[in-house]
């Protein structure tokens, strides 16, 4: 387990880790270039298990590559990515949900052919009911598990506000309906580790409001979120943790309030209107 | 038998054969997104195999096959389906590791060309372009049919078959498999990102849908008795595309009715009109080109196609499951229907 401290301080001259918690992820050294052109170069950071992190940076920072390779959706060039204790550097993306880090897209993408409910119940890991041999030879295992999921999904659609649209086909529901339903449908599958690509992105800030509600009650259920955010209001409000992206590398990383005295950090990212603040 | 009858139970028995197809084609096209361009190669391979192990032993036939085992009805149909699903497994790990949609249908239907040119030019495998020929009717000899009776009769069986292999699909089609094929199709990534090993699904898939291409192939040479490999180039395939897209890709039931539609209508009742004189072939040609026009119309008007994928209702599910309601209670249901209210934008 790491103890927070990245295994070659040297190559990251900026990054200084504050956090005295264990990592429920972390990745040293992440590289990926997009046809000569490097999206990420030597990201290194760690999430701090049970805390919201957020991910914050310029628009090209490589924000959301990294959420690609941590997730698996991509692979990375070298580096390497640590969940928990074990090693799942370019393991395939399904295999590392099935380790419990789940994730939201930045465009939603929901099963659009599908109702918001079987959204929810394609979520959960392992199901009999997707052995064929179960589906045939164990009907009641498969029945009984079904039971489960449908509960517990209606219940997190309640939860989230959507049970009103349970029946909807997911490619019907609004821009904001959409953001909710991948969060639920991630909870659904139990995550340890959720992963929310610009969860506020393009939402009405009542719903900003919710979202972030139920950012902070999945916290409080032990669930560690990383997310990329712009919002700095947001960040302010909900995460006990930030890390600073750009060009690829770890900037720094620390809280909200102390990354505003950062001037590195001001002239990448923040600028002129936090710059003008007087320092906390 | 009067002309009729014989052209009528003629044309039950590939409405159900190509019901069988459709269902086929539709749990990896309709259900997982599968483009199978090679199609119809699965169904000849299915037929070949069926044919090849129920005839005699090639010697003093004037044929040329491998196998001529002789094996009975229905084991022969099913070591057609089996031998269908291996060529599946076989072409699933070199193609959907790597392609997907379009790359994926060009290699498929390369697949099937060469497929074709090794049937057609190999001899010692399946007769080479003669095909094979005189397959024994199933249960012929103990039941004593005569041609006449042999085909009402295996019409009959044709239509059980399909419907238990109706009932098999369907509880695919409504098992948690069958929605994890669904969210494979709708979107691979997030399939993958929600723990799915979308190759293995997609795998199932292509073996499912095989066996029953291997099936509804096997099904045709016993029915017909002889089959040849220009019955099954890549057009063929097109007509049983056209049979879900006109019935309703994703619906089980939708399939029986574009099987009726084009299949049995359009391509088979064609067949049995007049030649128009001084124009040989000329109503292969407009049967064709009919079958082009009608799918366009649909495509075009309704692309979901007659009878279209429902949405599976909560409440079906929760009484199928047995269970009296869900145990949200009314106050959280009142505050969400409030709670929709509250996002933004437009729908869509």
């Amino acid at each position: 387990m790491s103890d927070g401290t990245p295994t070659d301080p040297t190559s990251e001259p900026t990054f200084a880790t504050t956090s005295t918690t264990t990592s429920a992820l972390r990745c040293e050294g992440l590289t990926k270039a997009f046809q000569g052109v490097h999206a990420v170069n030597g990201a290194t950071f760690d999430v701090p298990q049970g805390q919201i992190t957020a991910l914050i940076g310029p628009n090209g920072a490589g924000k959301t590559t990294v959420v690609n390779i941590l997730s698996g959706s991509m692979k990375c060039d070298s580096g390497t990515e640590y969940l928990g204790e074990d090693d799942v550097t370019n393991m395939e993306s399904f295999e590392i949900a099935r380790l419990g880090l789940m994730r939201t897209f930045q465009l939603s993408r929901e099963l659009g052919g599908l109702t918001v409910l079987e959204n929810l119940l394609v979520a959960p890991k392992l199901q009999p009911g997707e052995s064929l041999f179960k589906v045939f030879f164990r009907p009641g295992t498969v029945r009984r598990a079904e039971q489960v999921n449908v509960e517990r999904a209606l219940e997190i659609l309640g939860t989230y506000g959507l049970y009103a649209v349970r029946d909807d086909r997911a490619r019907e529901l609004s821009g904001g309906q959409k953001k909710l339903l991948e969060i639920a449908r991630a909870v659904m599958a139990s995550p340890r580790i959720l992963l929310l690509d610009e969860p506020m992105a393009g939402v009405n800030p009542a719903l900003i409001e919710r979202i972030g509600g139920y950012i902070l009650a999945l916290k409080a259920q032990g669930v560690t979120v990383l997310m990329v955010e712009h919002n700095l209001n947001v960040v302010e409000k909900i995460c006990d943790h930030v890390i600073v992206l750009a060009e690829g590398r770890t900037l720094a990383t620390g809280r909200l309030s102390e990354l505003r005295a950062n001037k590195e950090v001001v002239r990448a990212y923040l600028g002129e209107v936090i710059d003008a603040r007087p320092p906390s | 038998m009067t002309a009729v009858w014989y052209y009528v139970f003629t044309l039950v028995f590939f409405l159900f054969d190509y019901f069988i197809l459709a269902m086929g084609l539709n749990i990896q096209y309709g259900e997982t997104g599968i483009l199978n361009f090679a199609y119809f190669a699965f169904v000849a391979v299915g037929a070949y195999v069926t044919g090849a192990v129920s005839l005699p032993n090639s010697v003093g036939t004037g044929q040329h096959y491998i196998f001529g085992w002789g094996i009975p009805f229905p084991f022969n149909l099913l070591m057609g389906g089996i031998a269908t699903s291996l060529l599946a497994v076989v072409l699933a790990f070199i193609t959907l590791r790597r392609l997907r949609t379009d790359y994926l249908a060009m290699v498929l239907i390369s697949s099937s060309l060469i497929l074709y040119d090794i049937c057609n030019n190999f001899v010692p495998l399946f007769n080479g372009a003669d095909g094979l020929y005189n397959v024994p009717p199933p249960f012929a000899s103990v039941l004593k049919l005569t041609t006449n009776s042999f085909i009402p009769f295996f019409a009959a069986v044709t239509g059980v078959i399909a419907l238990l292999m109706w009932f098999v699909m369907s509880r695919i089609t409504s098992s948690p498999l069958g929605r994890t094929f669904r969210a494979i199709r709708d979107d691979d990534t997030v399939a993958a990102a929600l723990g799915k090993n979308v190759f293995r699904g997609q795998l199932k898939s292509m073996i499912i849908g095989s066996f029953y291409a291997g099936i509804g192939g096997g099904l045709i040479i016993q029915f017909s008795g002889s089959l040849n490999p220009t019955a099954w180039l890549p057009g063929e395939t097109f007509v049983v595309f056209a049979v879900i897209i006109v019935g309703g890709v994703g619906n089980n039931v939708g399939l029986l009715v574009g099987s009726l539609l084009v299949e049995t209508l359009l391509v088979h009742l064609t067949a049995f009109l007049p030649a128009i004189p001084g124009h040989p072939g000329l109503i292969e040609y407009i049967d064709a080109m009919l079958i082009g026009v009608f799918l366009m119309v649909m495509l075009w008007f309704r692309p979901q196609g007659i009878w279209p994928e429902r949405p599976r209702q909560s409440a079906t599910m929760v009484r199928l499951l047995g269970k009296r309601g869900p145990s949200v209670d009314e106050a959280r249901v009142e505050a969400d229907v409030s709670d929709v209210a509250l996002n933004d934008g437009s729908r869509g």
